[in-house]
């Protein structure tokens, strides 16, 4: 369960104040997950990083019950000089995982063969991003968040990933943003829109597209 | 009370996760990398301690060049790298920052303890070497001792955290945190006891509180040095104050701490 209460960010800019949310107050409940629609700079990201506490709200406050996992699909968490192994190990202690466990799994799940213990600067920005997602699915998360999974690899890699999604719906969720809403639908029933500063919520993602035209 | 418990444990988990992530990149994949870090000091001390020799420099109270540059240099040494690597820890590590569960005190601490460590063990070794040579352990306090080290790793990383958040509000404190604390090198007592010195000159070095560190570890070790001018609670109320300003300017800076 995510609530946003009167969530306000405003970013400094060479131009003076760029207000990216004013105000958003939304409620997200559990098991539910939502795509967010919305244009390049209007502040989806931010919007992800805010709910996953990374970043601190200017007004207002984001309360979360459960366990919510890093802004998927960014691989800045990751050290370029450490293996795929050893960023692995460091991500399972931090949240207090079987080193083993998740190791293993990744190692699976990524397919990264021989790169999986090669330093992480070696790799492509594809098997960066089917590292990263791979890692996050190691850990049993109540929400992942994820941003922009476009680039996640070939066609396999992403019905892959959508599978293993809809395997764990009954116990955890996404939220998702893209501007991509063939991506959005494959993992998300509702969607969301972020204009303007404001997030609207819906039902489903057809009304969403439907606004989001207008 | 469960909430408090849980933030804890999750800390340690992250500082814990940090520090060996730390000791990869910093001393490379090997092991060996890290005896270069234990290396580097004792070389230095050891080729100071051989000029003292060399130069038959009298030490007052009978104190041996080598337990006596050892009781000035480590206490500086881990101030000064504790100072360094509080400063550069956030942005350093800012990647990190993308984990929910790791705050910029984290990043500051892991690499703190990091260093408490590596001069522990450098300490260790000084002491087993110097042991065998003379055939006893000789330490008068140790208690003394230890808390002059804990106060100096305190004190470098209250000053690092204050430099460290001005750093978010003016970055030129990146290059100037270096040369503005370089003089210390020279007045903290690691060259000279501070009982060595003329009244008047010692009545302005003793506002300095490193002098203060280096002359309680010097008189927790040396059973004839009395350490008159050590005092702790002096060194606590520094402590405070940076950390009170660090602690305040790392609330301010949260928000500037660059997401990279």
């Amino acid at each position: 369960m995510i609530t946003l209460r009167n969530v306000s960010k405003t970013y400094a800019t060479n131009r003076g104040p760029h207000v990216v949310l004013s105000g958003v107050t939304a409620h997200i409940p559990p098991l539910t997950s939502y795509g967010i629609l919305g244009k390049n700079g209007s502040g989806k990201s931010t919007l992800l990083r805010l709910i996953s506490g990374i970043e601190a709200p200017d007004t207002g406050e984001v309360i979360r019950k459960g366990r919510l996992s890093w802004p998927i699909g960014f691989s800045g968490g990751f050290n370029g000089s450490l293996t795929g192994e050893e960023n692995c190990r460091f991500i399972a202690r931090i949240h207090g995982e079987d080193i083993d466990r998740v190791v293993g799994f990744t190692r699976e799940f990524a397919e990264l063969g021989d790169y999986f213990y090669n330093p992480i600067k070696t790799y492509s920005s594809g098997m960066k991003a089917r590292f990263g997602f791979s890692v996050s699915m190691a850990i049993e998360f109540d929400v992942y968040l994820v941003d922009e999974v476009t680039a996640v690899g070939d066609r396999r890699f992403a019905q892959k990933c959508r599978t293993a999604f809809s395997q764990r719906r009954a116990r955890s969720s996404v939220i998702m943003v893209s501007h991509n809403l063939k991506t959005i639908r494959g993992y998300a029933d509702r969607a969301a829109v972020l204009q303007d500063g404001e997030l609207t919520l819906f039902d489903s993602v057809d009304e969403a597209v439907r606004a989001y035209g207008d | 009370m469960s909430a408090w418990a849980e933030n804890l444990t999750q800390r340690v988990q992250v500082i814990h996760a940090l520090i060996l992530r730390e000791t990869r990149t910093r001393y490379g994949k090997h092991r060996l990398g890290y005896l270069w870090a234990i290396f580097e000091p004792l070389t230095f001390i050891g080729m100071i301690s051989g000029l003292f020799y060399l130069l038959d420099r009298r030490l007052p109270f009978g104190m041996d060049p080598l337990g006596f540059l050892t009781t000035g240099m480590l206490p500086y040494l881990l101030f000064a790298k504790s100072t360094t690597q509080a400063v550069n820890a956030v942005n350093a590590n800012s990647g990190l920052l993308y984990f929910p569960q790791v705050k910029p005190l984290d990043l500051v601490s892991a690499r703190v303890v990091l260093e408490f460590a590596t001069t522990a063990v450098v300490f260790c070794v000084i002491m087993g070497g110097n042991s065998l040579h003379e055939g006893t352990l000789q330490i008068d306090d140790p208690l003394r001792l230890m808390a002059g080290f804990v106060l100096a790793s305190a004190l470098g990383s209250s000053v690092g955290l204050m430099f460290c958040g001005l750093c978010t509000i003016y970055p030129v404190i990146h290059q100037i945190h270096g040369p503005l604390l370089r003089p210390l090198f020279w007045i903290s007592g690691i060259w000279f006891a501070a009982e060595e010195l003329p009244t008047p000159v010692l009545d302005i070095l003793s506002y300095n509180p490193v002098l203060h560190v280096v002359e309680l570890v010097r008189s927790g070790w040396f059973p004839e040095y009395r350490g008159m001018y050590a005092d702790p609670l002096y060194v606590a109320d520094f402590i405070l104050v940076f950390l009170f300003l660090g602690l305040t300017l790392e609330r301010v800076a949260r928000r500037r701490f660059q997401l990279s």
